[in-house]
């Protein structure tokens, strides 16, 4: 992928195949990133991330390129609860083909881990964890076991 | 489909009211009466840590109603201490019992064995997350003292910060329209703000103190509870603070005639022994109807109507 170039700016080109993730608030590109390099599968894609472009619905977005085909289940859920309301587009030659707006479930089962230490899915192994929104407007879940509630973003995601 | 007791948050105000309702029928009944509530089943109480009142009252209230007990009182005397797994020794022990009461020091240990159990469960206390029928308790103690729950005004002394008990009956009080509050405690120990923040601002009154003199002609339950040494990271701290929690009972001079001292005891120097004299003691009779509600709460979770 060649970036073009033209007199004020550095532009990132389209893609022929690929997974763009689009919408995502600024700020929030890195957070995206930090999930796709724990997934060993995701390794030697080549990836662009671009930061503060532009957008009539946010103002500012980041955008991430992903040059691969088909992009786990699971780590569109991950994607969707650490950052839920991006968008992720499929594309082929050069065109969109599908897109989806991710949005947090409202319980997550087994892809969060419980951040205290004392709860049960982590004095036990092997307890799938589960994690419900507080409400519909809030960035809040609680587990289901120990009743702690926690910002979605504060917990680890579980890597299988 | 079973009936399990897990938290506090489970449950509706006509769900509770419903709790309070079967012990109040449960205390009414003649000892030969409760006694056939139950004939047969038996309750296994499994105590994988040690809580001495909490494990008698269940056990003396299962034998009043006629059905009997099996169980252990510490995770040592268990096959755990052999390294089964917390959910085998629930799918074991459920092929010997009828109902389930569980105390464990791992938070939401309840409510797994409720998941993976097809028997009815009951917490009696998972860590520092949920003891709900130590809340049905004090709640069945305050509506018999009073007469009533909303619209009292409750003042809390001690530990407010770490309290268990005093988190899950603040929060249960609320849900009856208790809208006053009154918080002595030691600046360290307060309550948590977050448990003061509600939908409705202008509804509840949280009002704070350290001074408990200032509480107690105000209330209508003087809650008490243990002010725990280890809570203290400065230990000069515990020094300067215990002894202004102590309750004599000439300080009770100014109360409300109808006042009532409650504990979840153990007491280990909150209530001067005088008190247990003065009509306010209510501790030691909240112990028995800590039998009571336990009691209604085996027979509803049993399937017994009342």
């Amino acid at each position: 992928m060649s970036a073009v170039k033209n007199e004020n700016m550095l532009m990132i080109p389209k893609i022929k195949l690929g997974i763009v993730i689009d919408h995502i608030p600024a700020g929030d590109g890195v957070k995206i990133l930090e999930i796709i390099s724990r997934y060993e599968e995701l390794k030697d894609v080549p990836i662009t991330l671009g930061l503060n472009y532009d957008s009539k619905k946010l103002g500012r977005k980041d955008l991430i390129k992903l040059q691969l085909e088909f992009l786990a289940p699971e780590i569109i859920q991950h994607i969707s609860i650490v950052v839920p309301g991006v968008t992720i587009k499929a594309i082929k030659e050069y065109k969109v083909y599908s897109k989806v707006v991710v949005q947090a479930p409202k319980e997550i089962r087994n892809l969060l881990k419980c951040k205290n230490p004392n709860c049960i899915t982590n004095l036990q192994p092997g307890i799938e964890t589960v994690f419900v929104a507080v409400d519909e407007n809030s960035d809040q879940v609680k587990c289901n076991y120990c009743e702690r509630i926690f910002d979605r973003s504060e917990l680890q995601p579980i890597i299988k | 489909m079973k009936k399990d007791l897990i938290s506090m948050d489970d449950l509706t105000v006509d769900e509770i009211k419903d709790y309070l309702r079967v012990a109040h029928l449960v205390e009414a009944m003649s000892d030969e009466e409760r006694y056939r509530l139950l004939p047969g089943k038996i309750m296994a109480a499994m105590f994988f840590e040690p809580s001495t009142r909490t494990r008698l009252s269940f056990e003396s209230a299962m034998h009043r109603l006629g059905g009997s007990v099996i169980g252990f009182a510490e995770q040592s005397a268990t096959s755990v201490s052999k390294g089964e797994s917390f959910t085998d020794t629930i799918h074991t022990v459920e092929n010997y019992c009828d109902i389930m009461v569980i105390r464990h020091p791992g938070e939401g240990t309840a409510r797994l064995a409720a998941m993976e159990s097809r028997l009815p469960v009951i917490n009696a206390g998972d860590g520092s997350n949920q003891h709900p029928t130590q809340t049905l308790l004090d709640l069945f103690t305050i509506e018999k003292d009073l007469g009533q729950i909303s619209g009292i005004t409750v003042a809390f002394v001690g530990d407010l910060k770490y309290s268990r008990t005093v988190h899950s009956l603040i929060r249960a009080l609320m849900k009856f329209d208790v809208t006053n509050f009154i918080l002595v405690a030691p600046e360290s120990l307060r309550l948590p703000k977050y448990f003061m923040m509600t939908d409705e601002p202008d509804k509840y009154h949280f009002y704070e103190t350290n001074q408990l003199e200032e509480a107690i002609s105000k209330c209508d339950i003087l809650y008490m509870t243990r002010i725990q040494r280890e809570r203290f990271p400065d230990l000069l701290e515990y020094e300067k603070v215990k002894d202004s929690y102590l309750l004599t009972a000439a300080m009770l001079a100014d109360a409300k005639p109808h006042l009532r001292v409650l504990h979840p005891l153990p007491r280990v120097n909150e209530i001067a022994y005088d008190v247990d004299k003065t009509k306010f003691a209510g501790y030691f009779p909240q112990a028995r109807n800590g039998v009571i509600m336990r009691q209604a709460i085996l027979t509803k979770h049993l399937g017994v109507a009342l």
